[in-house]
C-alpha cells in the first residue's frame, strides 16, 4: 500500500461526525484482509479484531469522522445557513466551495463573501458569525433539493507540497491511515496481545464511538492515534514538528507503566518520536478511554498536522509510516 | 465561450503572458491586424465596410492575487495583494506560485487561538504561503522574491451558473473572442483591446487612445452583485439573471451620455434583458479612456459577477449570452450608434 495514495484516498472520503459510513467501508476493504474478523458497533464504530500469540487485549484507536456542516436554513432565492459539526473557525470558510449530501444526490455550494467594493467598515472590523455566512446554492441542479439536516463538507482535493500531504480531514484519516499500515506491518510482526485496531465515530462532537468500543471490549490497554498541533508556536509548550515523528503524549490521561514500555520500545526499534505535555485533558478520545469500565492503561500517538480543522491540514507522510511502524511493535509488548 | 481555458489560466497584474498567449492564438486567423503593445496590451483589429469611425471594445486580462515579498527562515513565504483582495477569503486556499509551485494559505487552529484571535479578522501579515519547504534554502530552490501568485479554482458549469476564478475580466475578454468569432465585418473599424493592468490602477488602458485615437469606446467587464441575502436589496449593485449591466457612473468617470444612452436603445430595440449597475463604487478602464489624450467618449457594459475578487465568483449564463448579443447588435447598428 503507498501510503501516500491511501492517505488521499482517505482524505477525499466525506465523513463528518456521525456520517463517517463512506470513510468505513473503504477502511473496511482495506483492512478486512489483514485481520481475523471485522465488525461495527451500535454506533458506528468498525473493529478489525486480529488474535495475538499471547495474552492481553489491545485497543489501537483512531476516530475516522472529520468536522464539518449542517444545513440549519433555508432563504430565499437558493441560499442556505449553515451550523458546524465540531469546531471550526469561520474564518477559513469564505469563497470555498462545498458539498452537500441531499436525498437526491450531492449539490453544488459556494460560500458567499461581499466583494471589496461593497464592503463597509462594519464587515471589515469583525469576523461574521455563522449566523452571517451563506452558501449560494444557485449553481447546482440539485440546489432546490437542499433540506434542513443536510451534511455539508468543503470541497476539496487533496495536494502534495513537497513530500507533505494537504487537504481537509488529515484530522484523522493521517491517524486511520496509520492503523491500517500497523495492520499491514503484522504480517510480518507477531502481536503477542490480541489486537482491536477501532476506526471510532463522533470524536470531533462527543468521542461516543470510542468510549462504546472500550466498554464493550474490556480491554487492557489502549493507544488512541490522534493528531496535534506541529510547525506552531504555542507559548509554554515545546514545538512539535513535522517530519520528526509522532508525539508521545506524557501527563494524567497516559498511563504511566504503558508509557514507558512504548517509549523504551521506540528507542530500542529506532523509531523517531517526539515527547508532548498534556498537563490536563488531552483533547483526544484518550480522556474518555481512560475512565471506561473499570480503567483503562491508556497511551496517546499524535501525527504532528499543520492548520487543524481548516481545509489545508498538511500532514508529512513519514510521520504516519513511523506512527505505524510504533503502533505494530507496541504490539509485541507483554 | 472561452470561460473555461481563460478562467483556469494565471495571470495576475503585470504578469498576464498566459492569457495573453491564449487569446492570441485563438484569434490571430480570425482578424486582420494583431500586435503587441509596449506595456503588453494585445490589440487586434478588423477593418470596416466604410471605416469612418473606429470603436474600441475593451476587456482587461489581469484578475487579483498576490505577490511573494519575502522568504522567511522557516521556509514559508510572505505575501501582498495585487489589486484589492480581502484578507478573509484568503485563508484555507491553495495558491500557485509562478505559474507552478503549489502552496496552501493555512491559518493556526481554532483550538490554539484565544477568544479575541477568533472574533478578529485576520490581517495579511499573520498569513503565509507554506509550500512544504522547511528552510529558507529549501524554498529558495522553487520560488523567488516578486514570484507571482494566484488562486487554483477550476471552472464549472451547471444550473445555468458558471462558477470559477477571474470572471473579473475573463468573462469580458471571452466576450470579446465571441464576438471576434462571428466573422461579421461592421461598417465601422473594431478594435479589440485585451489590457494588462487594470486591477493595480488600470494602467494598460493608459496607453490605448494614442495608438488608435477612437471614437467610441466600450469596456466590458465582470461586475460586482451583491444580491445576496446579507445585503439588502437597495444596496445590490446588479442581480444576477437580469441581464448585462450598463454603468450611468462610477468612481472617476460620468459615462458619456449619448453611448449610455444609445447602448439601452439597442438593448430596448431588440429586446435583449439589461440592467442598470445600482452602484457607482469601483472604477473600470472606461475613466482611464475617457481622460487619456484628447479623451474618449466610454461606456462600460457588464457581466453581473458575485463574489468577485475571491478564489471563486459566479456569472449567469443568459448574462453572459445577452452581454454577446447586445455588443453584437451594437456593432451591427454601425453609423446609426451613438450618433
Amino acid at each position: 500500500m503507498d501510503v501516500k495514495e491511501l492517505i488521499k484516498e482517505l482524505s477525499s472520503l466525506d465523513g463528518p461526525s456521525g456520517y463517517e459510513k463512506a470513510v468505513l467501508e473503504l477502511i473496511e476493504k482495506k483492512i478486512e484482509p489483514l485481520v481475523d474478523r471485522v465488525w461495527y458497533n451500535k454506533v458506528g464504530t468498525l473493529i478489525a479484531e486480529k488474535k495475538g500469540t499471547g495474552s492481553g487485549r489491545l485497543g489501537i484507536f483512531a476516530h475516522a469522522d472529520e468536522v464539518g456542516y449542517v444545513v440549519t436554513k433555508l432563504e430565499k432565492g437558493l441560499f442556505a445557513r449553515l451550523e458546524t459539526i465540531g469546531g471550526v473557525d469561520p474564518k477559513v470558510i469564505f469563497a470555498q466551495r462545498v458539498k452537500i449530501y441531499t436525498a437526491k444526490g450531492i449539490a453544488k455550494g459556494i460560500v458567499g463573501v461581499l466583494p471589496p467594493h461593497l464592503q463597509k467598515e462594519e464587515h471589515r472590523s469583525k469576523v461574521p458569525s455563522f449566523d452571517k455566512i451563506f452558501v449560494d446554492l444557485s449553481c447546482s441542479e440539485l440546489g432546490e433539493y437542499v433540506s434542513v439536516g443536510d451534511i455539508c463538507v468543503v470541497d476539496v482535493k487533496p495536494v502534495e507540497l513537497n513530500g507533505k500531504l494537504c487537504g481537509k480531514a488529515m484530522d484523522n484519516r493521517a491517524g486511520c491511515a496509520s492503523l491500517i499500515l500497523a495492520a499491514q506491518l503484522l504480517r510480518n510482526i507477531r502481536n503477542y496481545q490480541d489486537v482491536y485496531f477501532v476506526f471510532s465515530s463522533q470524536e470531533e462532537v462527543t468521542g461516543l464511538g470510542a468510549v462504546s468500543i472500550a466498554y464493550e471490549l474490556r480491554l487492557d490497554r489502549a493507544i488512541v492515534v490522534d493528531v496535534t498541533h506541529g510547525d506552531v508556536k504555542i507559548p509554554q509548550f515545546v514545538q512539535i514538528k513535522t517530519g520528526e515523528g509522532p508525539a508521545l503524549c506524557v501527563g494524567p490521561v497516559i498511563d504511566k507503566e504503558f508509557y514507558s514500555k512504548l517509549y523504551q520500545t521506540a528507542q530500542r526499534n529506532n523509531v523517531k518520536i517526539q515527547i508532548e505535555p498534556a498537563p490536563g485533558r488531552s483533547g483526544t478520545d484518550t480522556d474518555e478511554v481512560q475512565l471506561s469500565g473499570t480503567g483503562v492503561r491508556t497511551t496517546l500517538v499524535s501525527i504532528p498536522l499543520m492548520y487543524m480543522h481548516t481545509p489545508v491540514e498538511v500532514v508529512d507522510p513519514r510521520d504516519v509510516e513511523e506512527t505505524a511502524r510504533l503502533l505494530a511493535l507496541a504490539t509485541t509488548i507483554e | 465561450m472561452y470561460l473555461k481555458e481563460l478562467t483556469e489560466l494565471d495571470g495576475v497584474s503585470g504578469n498576464e503572458q498566459q492569457v495573453r498567449e491564449f487569446i492570441s492564438d485563438k484569434i490571430k486567423d480570425k482578424v486582420d491586424e494583431l500586435k503587441v503593445d509596449v506595456l503588453g496590451n494585445l490589440i487586434a483589429y478588423r477593418k470596416g465596410t466604410k471605416g469612418g469611425r473606429k470603436i474600441v471594445l475593451a476587456a482587461h486580462m489581469d484578475e487579483v492575487g498576490f505577490m511573494v515579498t519575502n522568504i522567511e527562515d522557516d521556509g514559508t513565504l510572505a505575501f501582498a495583494p495585487v489589486g484589492g483582495v480581502e484578507t478573509q477569503v484568503m485563508v484555507g486556499k491553495i495558491v500557485r506560485i509562478n505559474g507552478q509551485t503549489l502552496g496552501a494559505i493555512g491559518y493556526k487552529a481554532i483550538h490554539i487561538q484565544d477568544k479575541e484571535q477568533i472574533l478578529k479578522p485576520l490581517s495579511i501579515d499573520q498569513l503565509r504561503v507554506y509550500i512544504g519547504a522547511k528552510s529558507k534554502e529549501e524554498a529558495a530552490r522553487q520560488v523567488k522574491i516578486g514570484d507571482y501568485v494566484a488562486f487554483t479554482t477550476t471552472f464549472d458549469q451547471e444550473n445555468n451558473r458558471l462558477t470559477g476564478k477571474a470572471f473579473d475580466d475573463r468573462a469580458g475578454c471571452s466576450v470579446l473572442m465571441d464576438i471576434i468569432d462571428k466573422i461579421d465585418r461592421y461598417e465601422d473599424d473594431v478594435y479589440f483591446a485585451f489590457l494588462v493592468q487594470e486591477e493595480v490602477g488600470l494602467r494598460g488602458s493608459a496607453v490605448v487612445v494614442e495608438q488608435i485615437h477612437p471614437d467610441i469606446a466600450i469596456v466590458i467587464e465582470g461586475t460586482t452583485a451583491g444580491d445576496d441575502p446579507e445585503l439588502p436589496e437597495y444596496q445590490w449593485a446588479t442581480h444576477l439573471g437580469d441581464g448585462p449591466a450598463i454603468t450611468f457612473m462610477h468612481r472617476g468617470y460620468v459615462v458619456n451620455k449619448r453611448v449610455y444612452e444609445s447602448i439601452i436603445e439597442v438593448a430596448e430595440k431588440y429586446s435583449i434583458a439589461h440592467q442598470a449597475k445600482r452602484r457607482t463604487a469601483g472604477g473600470t478602464d472606461a475613466a482611464r479612456f475617457a481622460r487619456t489624450g484628447a479623451g474618449t467618449a466610454a461606456a462600460v457594459v457588464s457581466v453581473p459577477s458575485r463574489y468577485i475578487h475571491s478564489p471563486v465568483s459566479m456569472i449567469d449564463l443568459n448574462d453572459y449570452n445577452n452581454t454577446v448579443l447586445l455588443l453584437q447588435k451594437i456593432l451591427e447598428q454601425g453609423e446609426a450608434f451613438a450618433r
